[in-house]
């Protein structure tokens, strides 16, 4: 069983490989660049939360083959 | 078959200057085709024009680009244009496509009730990646680009004559060639993450359809 810290850790691994020059537009939660992404999720406030959960939904579809389907 | 359509395009932030520029490719295809098209852009995206237009032109598809939850889709400065419970029967007997976050959810199924057609929309938040040297010239971003072409499919499918189930079918399969493609490339660290959100806007975008007409 994978803890939350562990995922939250796993997140902001991945955020941190993206180029500096990388934004993310989460509707009306705003837009972010990666230091704000990364601050967010490590606060784990609303937005860090829904990045985190893009993350979780994207593991459990691998599980279920989700990229066989696509 | 010569369409009418209602765009909103508000552009008053990043994310709505983004989908406003990348509609008028939409509005592009809609105009050499010859079809009608009511543009409402930035001011003009407000409640009142939007009623307006939608009673005198009554216009068979609306593209409504903006922010949203689940029972709003909005305007201008976040204006509401629709928001269920209030308002929702001026989309009867229309095709709607929300690029909006979360309204698919909610005001989606409630249009239906009221008698539109269909409503392709998102049920949770509508996400894409950007870059950030692009934001003055959003139409020459390269990764936005992986985001708004599969989405704009809906729209490019109905104004093409397919039916709302086709046209989400078509953009759920642009959203995959692309997941595809990044994953087969010698992905970069910016591809590769953008995976899990082209995953995401795909499998939130839904289709709510009138069964009988």
């Amino acid at each position: 069983m994978v803890s939350k810290q562990e995922i939250k850790q796993l997140v902001i691994a991945r955020l941190k490989t993206l180029p500096e020059d990388t934004g993310m537009s989460i509707g009306s939660q705003g837009d972010f660049n990666k230091r704000e992404m990364i601050a967010h999720v490590e606060r784990g406030d609303d937005v860090g939360q829904k990045i985190v959960e893009v993350e979780m939904s994207f593991l459990r579809g691998l599980k279920e083959g989700i990229l066989y389907e696509a | 078959m010569k369409h009418s359509m209602l765009v909103t395009r508000p552009n008053f932030d990043l994310t709505t200057r983004y989908i406003s520029i990348w509609a008028k490719k939409i509005i592009a295809l809609a105009k050499s085709k010859g079809d009608a098209v009511f543009d409402l852009d930035k001011k003009r995206a407000n409640r009142k024009e939007f009623e307006s237009v939608i009673r005198k032109k009554e216009p068979s598809l609306v593209f409504l680009n903006g922010h949203g939850n689940y029972n709003v889709v909005a305007g201008q400065d976040n204006e509401e244009l629709i928001r269920v419970g209030d308002n929702e029967q001026l989309l009867k007997s229309k095709i709607i496509y929300a690029l909006s976050c979360r309204s698919g959810k909610i005001l989606g199924p409630s249009s239906i009730k009221f008698g539109a057609d269909a409503y392709i929309g998102y049920d949770e938040d509508f996400i894409f990646l950007y870059d950030e040297n692009k934001q003055t010239r959003p139409e020459q971003d390269k990764t936005a680009e992986l985001f708004l072409e599969p989405s704009n499919q809906v729209m490019v499918s109905l104004l093409k004559n397919h039916t709302p189930k086709e046209a989400h079918k078509n953009s759920k399969q642009s959203f995959a060639r692309k997941i595809k493609k990044l994953l087969s490339s010698q992905s970069t660290a910016l591809e590769s993450s953008a995976v899990r959100y082209l995953i995401w806007d795909m499998q939130h975008q839904v289709c709510c359809e009138r069964l009988t007409k």
